[in-house]
């Protein structure tokens, strides 16, 4: 599977000198709790919702503030074609929650821990049916006959 | 994933959440090659506008688009 296909959610961008009182607003518009910031198409950092008020609210910052004061400009980055095996080690080795998904250098969406657990769970769900139907419905094998 | 959108057409969002309504949004812009995304979109509830990449959480309802 590739990382595009196992995207679950919509991505929503945000342009670099909006505020945070229109990021705060397109989040719950929008029923996400991360941005991409965008300049054009190439995503140059990521805001979240903790991030509005780690680096906003308890700092005193002005609902007017850029965004871009806020934003983490540290992304990792996953190409939409890469195999979703490859989206777990980048997970594991870099120790983020959410990478931005880019194709041909373009953002095109957000995955996130989260996504990569509820498919996981999915997996296991459906590889567990055989054992499930094998427990409900036990099959005995008859006994072997007896020979001397 | 081919999404496909014009001006004037509504994207609905479904909800993740249990007791969290869908979100809907307007199409304004359509910034990709050929009707695909990104879009420029105005939220429904807000007013406000931004960009969007549809996931496999959104859908598109078309309208049709009468010039008089």
């Amino acid at each position: 599977m590739q990382t595009i296909d196992a995207l679950r959610r919509s991505g929503v961008g945000i342009e670099p000198g909006q505020t945070i009182r229109e990021a705060a607003a397109l989040m719950e518009s929008a029923g996400v709790g991360s941005l991409a910031v965008l300049d054009g198409t190439t995503v140059i950092g990521i805001v979240t919702d903790r991030d509005l008020v780690r680096r906003g609210m308890a700092l005193g910052l002005p609902l007017d503030a850029r965004v871009d004061a806020v934003m983490s400009s540290r992304v990792v980055t996953i190409s939409a074609d890469a195999d979703l095996h490859e989206a777990f080690s980048v997970f594991r080795t870099h120790g983020v929650r959410r990478l931005a998904v880019v194709r041909d250098g373009a953002f095109a969406g957000m995955i996130t821990v989260d996504d990569l657990l509820v498919d996981l769970a999915d997996d296991l769900v459906d590889l567990s049916r055989p054992i499930d139907a094998e427990i409900r419905a036990a099959y005995h094998d008859g006994a072997v006959p007896a020979t001397t | 994933m081919a999404v496909q959108a014009a001006v004037g057409d509504r994207i609905v969002i479904k909800s993740h959440r249990i007791g969290e309504p869908d979100r809907d949004c307007e199409v304004l812009a359509v910034r990709g090659a050929d009707g695909g995304p990104p879009y420029a979109v105005r939220w429904d509830d807000s007013g406000q506008e931004g960009l969007f990449f549809p996931g496999s959480d959104a859908t598109v309802q078309h309208f049709e688009h009468v010039t008089s």
